[in-house]
């Protein structure tokens, strides 16, 4: 394997993993104030058509991206709503919500393309000519699209607003322990809300990133359990957004090898490279088996404010 | 106390329910500026609930507060808190993984929104420390503080916000007696410097020691305040509890046998942390008596009883019941009877029915089933019949156990662990939770089994209730039997002593075959 | 304080409500599709005339609605048993894929045998690979406390790629254009109930095992033990259920189900092993469970209810023009009704606690 094959390899998992960095930015803060939030991938899948939906009828990437964000963080407002005020089990609200968004995905999809699929615009490309030089990292990581540049700066800013504002010690206090934050006078609801709509709003973000970074199309189930392997990666990145960002990339990179298989027309069927991202998940997961006891106290709790 | 003092608060016509409970009962509450005001009684009596409505955690159904003689509204803590009303709860309300520094200004104003800015908190924090002498480090991450340290730090966190009013609910639940006196000095200090605490607890000798009024609660109302210096133990008893409350010890029968049933021979084990719970630790138990363990909470007491049941493995030793060999969960009811510390998590299925419950350990025995096929009628014939015996409230046997009450859920579960007449009993914290009739049936169910002839080891940290009940007591310090007295003679001060692990005090061999 | 002795539901409300709550949510999911109906510029009555036409109107439409139900509920059993058991089995779809590969391999293969076994031992072949490929997410979260949910969704994914490899590159593969495995031998397959349909034997054998499993559940030992651990797996070791071990069992068995599942679809249906078939139906039998709790009569009423809204999809988009995807819509609606309604008594393990100190008996 040559250098520029390394170099187009990582750049594709760079690029590929966009979705799962900004899937993971919403999902850390609603894990870290308690709330397992599996619906993820229903956000995701619902942002991923109103990205293309939004740009198709008004030809503009921009509100494309502005609706995928609003469907998710509609969902996650859903979602916030289930399992904040009305107390229900996250895996089922979760669980329900994402089979919603199969549903709505799929009408949505047959009633606004019905005919062929409709390709629409994608993000620009963003290469300033000064960086592109720079030896490997120039064409790896600053010749991308839009969405990925915002994709590895934002857990940068999340990183920042978790651990440097009172906000952020308030959202790291709440999952721990919500009835001593009530105590001091916060409120555990408005945290946990905005925490869960955050949770629905990046993977909406993500699922924009899915189909207007490089496709320009939407189909039926095209997330197809990405969002999930953010949760495994929050396990990973012990819940600190760099973290976990960084794990999110290294899943990223098997995902992007089943390009690199297609390309080199290898012996090896292109199933398997489909399979890999899930199968290093699986891995992971057994890799963590005594650790798995780490994270926030309350995670997956319910939390009733009027229990004495 | 000043003796001219003005009102520092005043509650009047507090009331307040909960789903099926009066919790407050027209209540009216007085507190002058620089008193220690006591709040005594029993566990359910309302005395919680009246404090989380003067701090905002819960809305009374009707009745006012005035502060300084000004009424105010008191929707949630963050008034509280603005007003000077600061709480420390049972349960501390610190967060683990965020340290000491960030826990106190968690909820605090900042200087420079929205940016954590901690220096001037960290210097006022060590100056508080300073002046109280309470030797705290402000970065230390709360999972490593210990329970008393934990303490101080909730009392910092109200001088923090300059509270004028204190409450503190049963602050002393987990300290050691001299912590516990430790505590009391600094809140006469605090008291003399002008700030008016409420001190929430259902023990005794607490309110004389440190409070200058109490207010005696019961049943959600308030039954009077007195001077605690003043009122006899008898007589506060009897207004906490409304009827005669026998201090006195129980009659007892001298035991005749001489058979060990339970023998507990050099056992050490670890907790679930994998830190050692029980270190190298003898006992015996015969048959006839009851020993009490007593204790401060969380000194291996837990995880003996386990250990003693087979649910826990210990590292070294062996466990007997009636000569045999303790491994794995002992199940044959005839041996042992275990009535777990969490009744809700080990003790019972909440969502089964009272039935269920009943025959939770003999469910695949003839007759209950037969050929394969449980026989609900014949489970139902022998639950009515546990009902009956054991006085169980409830409509019928198929309603789901997690609708009782308390007192009749541990019911379900000493009918269930004692109707196969066993052995040995094993009661760790059985009262918990429990209102004073429970509390009564259950000891009086203890002392019939010990008359019985079975041997019963009672587990608990109220002194009162160990000392009323035993034969013989036993004191557990870190996992170690720091000495054994003998029930009627026993010194409560001497025990007080051993339950801090001072050995020396006792001039006794400490641990040893018992 | 004084506690009322506490009642809080009368008999008759304690029998009703378990069923109010999915019908209310399946009502309340009617009416907002209707209203989308209606934004569509169609007649929702008409709409819901013409599906309960195509789901009941003749024999045909009958026989349509079981054989859409029949894989519906058993993988809704797949799910409902781990329910009882306080495990999410969220691995329905690759226990359908992998349970529909056994049973096709068996079935491909002319084996010496009576037509009856034949069929038997393709059945038991759908069981046994559903419940292995749920081997080792049931060892993790048996044995290691790894998040069930999680490993079995995994699996999911993996599944259908393995599947699709197997139906291009090996011995399975037709060998046409389409990826596809051979023909199920006439002996291999489930017989048809009702002559001129597809309704076949599958439907049967889910409405058995059904009641069945409703027997299991609550007349013998083995349910009991298994309501002990989904309610309190702490009383139920001390009650001396080895929890560990009885969890990788229940699991196992919801694998085998899911399997059948599968095995169902092939063996009755399809004939064939194609690529990528098993559409969402891993996802219904999950949101049938959710919907009644594991109950498994609620799941045969639930999952006919299903069937009928996908057997009279196509009749409605004939008469109305609404498209099919509508059922799925309902369905997601009535799921999402039944949650926001109530769920909020039981949270269910998804992952273990871990005890460091194990008895004997773990």
């Amino acid at each position: 394997m040559d250098m520029s094959s390394i170099t187009n390899w990582l750049q594709a998992s760079i690029r590929l993993s966009a979705p799962l960095v900004l899937t993971s930015i919403g999902a850390v803060y609603n894990e870290r104030v308690g709330i397992v939030n599996i619906s993820i991938e229903g956000s995701m899948l619902v942002g991923a058509l109103a990205a293309v939906a939004g740009t198709f009828f008004t030809g503009n990437v921009a509100i494309g991206t502005i609706c995928a964000i609003a469907a998710g963080g509609l969902l996650g407002l859903v979602m916030a709503y289930l399992t904040v005020t009305r107390n229900t089990s996250h895996l089922v609200a979760g669980l329900a919500l994402n089979f919603f968004a199969l549903g709505a995905t799929n009408m949505g999809f047959a009633l606004l393309f019905p005919t062929e699929r409709a390709r629409v615009a994608t993000y620009p490309v963003l290469s300033p000519a000064e960086l592109r030089g720079v030896p490997f990292f120039g064409p790896v990581i600053f010749n991308q699209t839009v969405i990925v540049w915002i994709a590895l700066i934002l857990p940068l800013v999340s990183g920042w607003v978790l651990y440097r504002t009172s906000w952020g010690l308030n959202i790291r206090a709440v999952g721990d322990h919500p009835r001593a934050v009530a105590n001091a006078g916060l409120s555990v609801f408005r945290l946990k809300y905005v925490a869960v709509i955050l949770g629905g709003v990046f993977p909406g973000l993500a699922g924009s990133a899915l189909t207007l970074a490089e496709l320009g199309y939407f189909a039926p189930n095209i997330t197809g359990g990405l969002a999930w392997i953010v949760l495994a990666a929050n396990n990973v990145g012990k819940w600190n957004p760099i973290r976990v960002a960084a794990a999110c990339l290294i899943f990223g990179l098997t995902d992007a090898l089943q390009l690199r298989f297609q390309a080199l027309g290898s012996a090896i069927p292109y199933q398997f490279p489909l399979m890999a991202p899930y199968l290093l998940t699986l891995i992971v997961l057994f890799g963590l088996t005594g650790r798995a006891a780490a994270g926030p106290k309350t995670l997956g709790l319910p939390y009733d404010p009027e229990a004495v | 106390m000043d003796q001219s003092a003005d009102v520092a608060l005043r509650m009047v016509g507090i009331t307040k329910t909960f789903p099926g409970v009066l919790a407050n009962d027209d209540i009216d509450f007085e507190l002058m500026a620089g008193e220690v005001h006591g709040l005594l009684g029993e566990n359910g009596a309302g005395k919680t609930t009246l404090m989380n409505v003067l701090y905002g955690l819960h809305q009374p159904d009707s009745g006012e507060i005035f502060l300084n003689g000004d009424k105010v509204e008191i929707p949630s803590p963050r008034e509280a808190n603005d007003l000077g009303i600061g709480m420390v709860h049972q349960h501390f309300m610190l967060v683990e993984n965020l340290t000491a520094l960030e826990n106190i200004v968690l909820g605090l104003p900042l200087d420079r929104p929205p940016l954590l800015d901690l220096n001037p908190a960290r210097a006022r924090f060590k100056g508080l420390v300073n002046e109280y002498g309470l030797g705290l480090n402000p970065s230390t991450p709360i999972w490593q503080l210990p329970v008393g340290d934990r303490q101080w730090l909730e009392i910092l966190k109200l001088l923090f916000r300059d509270a004028q009013i204190l409450i503190l609910d049963e602050p002393t639940a987990v300290l050691t007696p001299s912590q516990a006196e430790r505590l009391f000095e600094t809140i006469r200090r605090l008291a003399d410097k002008g700030r008016s605490i409420v001190f929430i607890s259902h023990k005794l000798r607490e309110m004389k020691e440190v409070a200058d009024r109490v207010t005696v609660l019961r049943d959600g109302h308030v039954v009077g305040t007195v001077d605690p210096k003043e009122a006899t133990p008898f007589e506060l008893a009897q207004m906490m509890v409304g009827r005669d409350v026998f201090l006195d010890r129980r009659p007892r029968l001298p035991s005749e046998s001489k058979q060990a049933v339970l023998e507990i021979n050099g056992v050490s084990c670890q907790d679930d942390r994998g830190i050692p719970a029980l270190k190298d630790l003898s006992l015996n138990v015969y048959a006839g008596e009851i020993i009490g363990v007593a204790g401060v909470d969380g000194n291996g007491q837990r995880e003996l009883a386990e250990c003693i049941a087979g649910l826990r493995q210990p590292t070294k030793g062996i466990i007997q019941i009636d000569g045999k060999p303790v491994s794995g969960v002992v199940h044959d009811p005839s041996l042992l009877g275990f009535i777990p510390q969490d009744r809700r998590k080990m003790g019972l299925v909440l969502g089964f029915s009272v039935a269920e419950n009943l025959i939770l350990k003999k469910f695949v025995e003839s007759p209950f089933t037969r050929r394969g096929v449980m026989r609900w009628d014949a489970i139902r014939r022998e639950a009515n019949a546990l009902i009956q015996e054991y006085d169980i409230m409830t409509p019928h046997s198929m309603m789901p156990v997690r609708f009782l009450s308390g007192g009749n859920q541990q019911r379900v579960v000493v009918a269930r662990e004692l109707s196969g007449k066993p052995a040995l009993v094993v009661a760790s914290q059985g009262t918990r939770g429990l209102d004073v009739g429970a509390i009564e049936s259950v000891h009086k169910i203890l002392l019939r089994e010990r008359n019985r002839g079975a041997a019963v080891l009672f587990i608990s940290a109220e002194l009162p209730e160990v000392l009323a009940l035993s034969d013989r007591i036993i004191i557990m310090f870190e996992g170690q039997i720091m000495g054994e007295l003998d029930g009627e003679s026993a010194d409560v001060d001497l025990i007080g002593e051993l339950m801090m692990g001072h050995r020396e005090a006792a001039g006794m061999a400490a641990g040893g075959a018992v | 304080m004084k506690e009322r002795e506490g009642i809080v539901l009368s008999g008759l409300g304690e029998l009703v409500l378990p069923y109010a709550r999915p019908l209310l949510g399946i009502a309340l999911a009617l009416l907002v599709s209707a209203g989308l109906i209606l934004a569509r510029g169609a007649n929702p009555i008409v709409a819901y005339a013409a599906m309960l036409q195509g789901a009941f109107g003749s024999v045909a439409a009958l026989a349509n609605t079981g054989v859409r139900a029949a894989p519906l509920l058993l993988s809704g059993f797949a799910v409902g048993l781990g329910y009882k058991a306080g495990l999410w089995n969220i691995g329905g779809t690759g226990q359908i894929y992998l349970g529909a590969t056994t049973a096709t391999v068996v079935g491909i293969i002319p084996l010496p045998v009576p037509a009856w076994l034949h069929l038997l031992l393709a059945v038991m072949a759908g069981f046994v690979g559903g419940a292995l490929w749920m081997l080792i997410p049931a060892y993790l979260c048996a044995y290691r406390g790894v998040n069930l949910v999680c490993t079995t969704l995994m699996l999911d994914y993996v599944a259908g790629h393995l599947v699709s490899y197997l139906l291009h590159d090996t011995p399975l593969a037709a060998g046409s254009f389409y990826p596809m495995s051979p023909l199920i031998l006439p002996t291999a397959r489930l017989p048809i109930l009702v002559k001129g349909t597809s309704l076949h034997a599958g439907f049967v054998l889910a409405l058995v095992l059904g009641g069945v499993l409703y027997f299991v559940l609550h007349y013998t030992p083995f349910g009991f033990r298994t309501r002990m651990v989904g309610e309190n797996p702490e009383a139920a070791r001390y009650a001396g259920v080895d929890v560990v071990r009885w969890i990788l069992l229940v699991l196992l068995i919801c694998g085998g189900l899911g399997g059948l599942a599968g095995a169902g679809e092939v063996l009755g249906l399809k004939l064939r092993l194609f690529d990528y078939f098993e559409g969402f139906v891993g996802f219904e039998g999950l949101a049938l469970a959710i919907m009644v709790k594991g109950n498994p009569l609620g799941i045969i009423l639930a999952g006919i209810f299903f069937g009928s809204l996908k057997a009279g999809a196509s009749r409605m988009q004939i008469v109305t023009g609404i498209g099919a995807p509508m059922a799925l819509v309902i369905e997601a609606l009535a799921v999402l009704f039944v949650v926001a309604i109530g769920f909020g008594e039981r949270g269910g393990l998804a992952r273990l606690p871990q005890k460091k100190t194990h008895g004997k008996e773990g």
